[in-house]
């Protein structure tokens, strides 16, 4: 027998304890940041929703539906998402179809342009289409001397252009999930029917297409979701005819300022969301039947063309250049015309209007707190995030996934009742100065707003790091901060970057929350483009968008290079 | 610490008493045993059997709830005192069922972590990595990304690893199971060179019989959380201690008969179809000298003949079915009701439907009413 006496001090080794502590202090820590951030403006919106003069009162909810305005807004909301999501799904799941099951040449530049839209600004997109079909657009004047056309035949101001313009913009939610699901889509069950002798067209209909149906309900969900939250394009194609939505109703509401009924109305965005975001769940809960699209990555079927293939490139790319480019020509040739409606001679063409808007002092101060905003809100994001995650996957601590879901209910919310939360927690804060009127209270809507990005990213790649791999650490002699240093963060840098961008490229170019929360001195881009656009400077709103163009579309480069936050890491 | 006396060969590892429960599983249940220097020690049993655990407990990645471990004469665990040492101070090497290579460092610097933990100087370390990647024939690749290796050098280098800091004892759980077969059996001779080399004890965790009986020097076999028998792979395989190791350890036809002990150490049988066969050699009758039960009896026990001038005590039977296997025979052989599973040398031939003589070399007998073997005293 060897020596059984202890020579080792128990003490010496209470690395156990220390190990609690210190998880324990960063468990604090990341509790204090989403109860603060999250936690305390959830409570204010809702609470302050029923409670009237300090007492229960359902009142700002029968205001909403006793006033023809207030659920006429509600209602078109409604029915323009509705019809943009129906349009939407079309496009995203042909568009999809053709890039991901054809041999149409350039697919993966197909690929990447017709996400594209994901990362342009919606209100950049309704900018772009009034200068292409509004009254005196590019199409609308080339048209009317082609016909001889008193006027254009259609507005794009009013529900019509809406619902094109928000089926263009979110779209790219559909052919997410489409093109992600038939990449993933065991290709043998296609096999399979055709070795039965069944044509390929009949396969696609009869085979291929009842399989993605979840994937197609899935990411119509999302785009209604993305569509009744929008404030850009409803503001820019309704606000002038005095078309309403739930978004540009409640920043009318604001206006005024009727701070109980913006907060009723945006509750009532809330339901909407949280119903379309319950369904999704629902059906990602009840599709586990379709397995054959979970599976593995599998090289899919690829449909030969054939002689066909020239036309449905021709046809792919039309859509294609109308529905992503040409808005973004449109931004580009305004901006370079010397006033709105001037007609197209090169001649006349004149960088003027981007002298005037980078003069304006709000138009600097919008791009550089934008500057600062965006990547301070992501790396604080990214930060807590990462603490959290760790704590919840790694330490499988319940409060840390208390925190996780918590940090994720935002995801549901509107951004609409974002900015309302924040007016509401931050204007009187029982501690600490007011925020409103700063830029801090933009600060804390992005903390709000993306926390649960950030949590998505580093969750699953941390879900990705095998417990063996820190294991095989520790059993190398590595003490846990050691191991967290050396092993752990360096793999989970990927999903610490991914987190990063994604929230970098919709924070820098945010509209929805910050257009109810700036102030003079806190603008950001998003606004002083709204405000441009919506004081009748359509062409100095232009030029500081393209303006910003090159760094929304490299980042979105950036983005789809690592592929969209895991959703297609696998292609 | 360790200096003990060099007479007898030191115990490098004790495990003593040792429990774990998850919830309401009993996953481990008062596991006991001894490693030895130099010695290969297996864990072996069916998935689910606990062999992970223990293992678990030995590295510390897992706190045991009773027991006791000491590893290189140093107690790293014991409930009684409450010392639980963290898996950073045990001082061993681990070889994870995955190889759990760090994806983001070169071959050099997986294999130089322990190293750099223990803070040696550059040079040493280089020094070290050196002789282990000469060690594992894996000189030149040191620059290599893992995602740039196959499989069976990615295993090299998580052993490399695990051995760079010459620990006290190395842990290796099922290292084998993700190679191809002709890897596996390279990886077998490998492991064990090493081993001779280094000198350092493993304790070797899997559920391949095979590979535990070829690769160790003794193997414990576990189900159910608890040791069934512990002992060198001859004495597993020749003298199973209870019906599950018999079962567990190689391929068994279970003839049920009601048997009388012959002063020989042989035995007849009364075979269900009326025919009286002749054993050789019986195990595990210590429970009854007479009586119904059944008797297990591997292939490669039983021997055909030819039933023209066979001897007495043999059985009738029919060939039903013949594969080759290269080095041998296998058939099936029909005896009344009872289909026997028979290995043969290759020079052994009878066609299919052939009638055969079947001799009982040796069995062990497992009594209908205990179930259990006794072990024959030897
Ligand atoms: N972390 C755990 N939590 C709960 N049960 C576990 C855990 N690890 C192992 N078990 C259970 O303990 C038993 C033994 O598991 P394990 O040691 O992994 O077996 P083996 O390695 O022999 O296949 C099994 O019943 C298993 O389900
Ligand atoms: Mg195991």
């Amino acid at each position: 027998m060897a020596a059984s006496h202890p020579t080792t001090n128990p003490v010496a080794y209470g690395a156990g304890r220390r190990l609690f502590d210190f998880r324990a202090l960063l468990l604090v820590l990341s509790a204090v940041f989403v109860l603060y951030v999250i936690g305390y403006p959830l409570v204010q919106v809702f609470w302050r929703s029923i409670v009237v003069d300090g007492e229960f009162s359902l009142a700002n909810y029968t205001r909403v539906f006793l006033t023809p305005r207030n659920y006429i807004a509600l209602w078109n909301s409604v029915w323009t998402a509705l019809a943009a999501t129906a349009v939407a799904t079309v496009l995203g799941t042909l568009a999809a179809f053709v890039v991901e099951r054809t041999d149409i040449p350039f697919r993966s530049g197909f690929r990447f342009l017709f996400m594209l839209p994901f990362a342009i600004p919606p209100l950049f997109a309704a900018m772009g289409w009034v200068q292409l079909l509004g009254p005196v657009g590019l199409v609308s004047r080339a048209l009317q001397s082609l016909f001889d056309w008193p006027a254009v035949p259609w507005s794009i101001y009013g529900p019509g252009g809406i619902i094109f313009v928000l089926a263009v913009t979110v779209y790219p939610f559909v052919f997410l999930t489409v093109a992600g699901a038939l990449q993933r889509m065991d290709s043998s069950l296609e096999e399979a029917a055709r070795t039965a002798g069944v044509g390929p067209f009949r396969i696609m209909k009869d085979i291929t297409l009842p399989l993605v149906l979840p994937a197609i309900l899935g990411g119509a969900l999302l785009a209604f979701v993305g569509a009744i939250d929008n404030f850009g394009v409803p503001a820019v194609l309704g606000m002038r005819r005095r078309f309403y939505v739930l978004t540009t109703r409640i920043y009318e509401a604001l206006t005024i300022p009727d701070i109980p009924l913006a907060t009723a109305m945006s509750i009532l965005l809330v339901l909407l969301a949280v119903t379309a975001l319950a369904l999704l769940r629902w059906l990602e809960g009840s599709s586990g039947r379709y397995t054959v699209v979970s599976g593995k990555s599998v090289r899919p079927h690829i449909i030969r063309l054939g002689r066909a293939r020239p036309y449905v490139f021709a046809a792919t790319l039309v859509v294609m250049v109308v529905v992503v480019i040409m808005p973004l020509v449109a931004l580009v040739i305004t901006s370079l015309l010397p006033y709105w409606g001037a007609p197209l001679d090169p001649e006349l063409l004149t960088l003027r209007n981007y002298e005037r808007a980078f003069a304006q002092e709000g138009a600097k101060r919008g791009i550089v707190n934008s500057l600062l905003l965006a990547p301070t809100a992501a790396t604080i994001l990214v930060a807590v995030g990462t603490l959290i995650s760790y704590l919840n996957v790694k330490g499988k601590m319940r409060a840390a996934a208390f925190l996780d879901a918590l940090g994720t209910v935002p995801y549901a919310l509107p951004g609409s009742v974002i900015g309302i939360a924040m007016i509401l927690a931050w204007s009187n804060p029982p501690l600490g100065p007011s925020l409103y009127g700063t830029i801090w209270i933009l600060l804390m809507a992005y903390l709000m707003r993306y926390l649960s990005y950030a949590l998505r990213s580093t969750r699953a790649t941390l879900h990705q790091i095998h417990d063996s791999l820190e294991e095989a650490a520790v059993t190398a002699g590595a003490s846990t901060l050691r191991v967290l240093w050396d092993i752990t963060i360096p793999l989970l840098k990927p999903g610490m970057i991914a987190g990063w961008v994604l929230i970098f490229m919709p924070a820098f170019r945010e509209l929805t929350v910050s257009v109810l929360i700036w102030s003079a001195g806190a603008e950001t881009l998003g606004v002083w483009v709204f405000l441009l656009q919506d004081s009748g400077f359509p062409e100095r709103a232009s030029a500081l968008a393209v303006a910003t163009l090159p760094l929304i579309v490299l980042l979105y480069a950036v983005a789809h290079r690592m592929g969209w936050g895991g959703e297609r890491a696998r292609s | 610490m360790s200096d003990m006396a060099a007479s007898k060969p030191q115990v490098k590892v004790v495990v003593a008493g040792l429990t774990k429960r998850f919830g309401d599983v009993v996953a481990v249940n008062n596991v006991s045993f001894e490693i030895m220097e130099n010695e290969f020690f297996s864990l072996l049993g069916p998935s689910g059997c606990g062999k992970t655990t223990t293992l678990r407990c030995v590295a510390g990645l897992e706190s045991a709830d009773e027991g006791r471990i000491e590893i290189g004469g140093r107690l790293v665990y014991a409930s009684a005192q409450g010392i639980n040492v963290p898996a950073n101070h045990r001082s061993i090497g681990m070889v994870f069922q995955n190889y759990a290579v760090w994806p983001h460092m070169s071959v050099f610097d997986n294999i130089a972590y322990p190293l750099k933990v223990a803070g040696l100087r550059q040079q040493e370390i280089r020094n070290r990595v050196e002789r282990v990647l000469a060690m594992l024939a894996m000189e030149g690749l040191e620059d290599r990304m893992p995602n740039q290796l196959s499989g069976g050098q990615q295993q090299r280098v998580a052993l490399g690893r695990a051995l760079a800091m010459n620990p006290q004892v190395l842990l290796l759980d099922e290292p084998l199971s993700n190679l191809d077969a002709k890897l596996r059996e390279m990886m077998r001779v490998e492991l064990k060179r090493i081993q001779k080399e280094t000198g350092i004890p493993i304790l070797y965790v899997t559920h391949d019989q095979t590979e535990a009986l070829a690769m160790s020097d003794r193997i414990a076999v576990m189900s159910g959380g608890v040791i069934h028998q512990l002992g060198r792979p001859e004495e597993i395989y020749n003298q199973p201690r209870t019906p599950f190791v018999l079962d567990f350890i190689g391929v068994v036809n279970y003839i049920p008969c009601r048997i009388a002990l012959s002063a020989d150490g042989g035995a007849r049988i009364l075979l269900p179809d009326g025919q009286e066969a002749v054993v050789g050699t019986v195990a595990g009758t210590a429970a009854a000298a007479h009586g119904a039960g059944q008797l297990g009896v591997r292939p490669e026990d039983i021997d055909l003949l030819d039933p023209v001038g066979a001897p007495a005590g043999t059985v009738k039977g029919e060939v039903e079915f013949r594969s080759f296997l290269g080095s041998t025979y296998e058939y099936r052989v029909r005896v009344g009701e009872l289909a026997l599973r028979v290995q043969t040398g290759k020079n052994v031939h009878f066609r299919e439907g052939a009638r055969v003589a079947v001799r009982i070399n040796h069995g062990h007998f497992l009594a209908a009413e205990t179930g259990a073997t006794g072990q024959r005293a030897s």
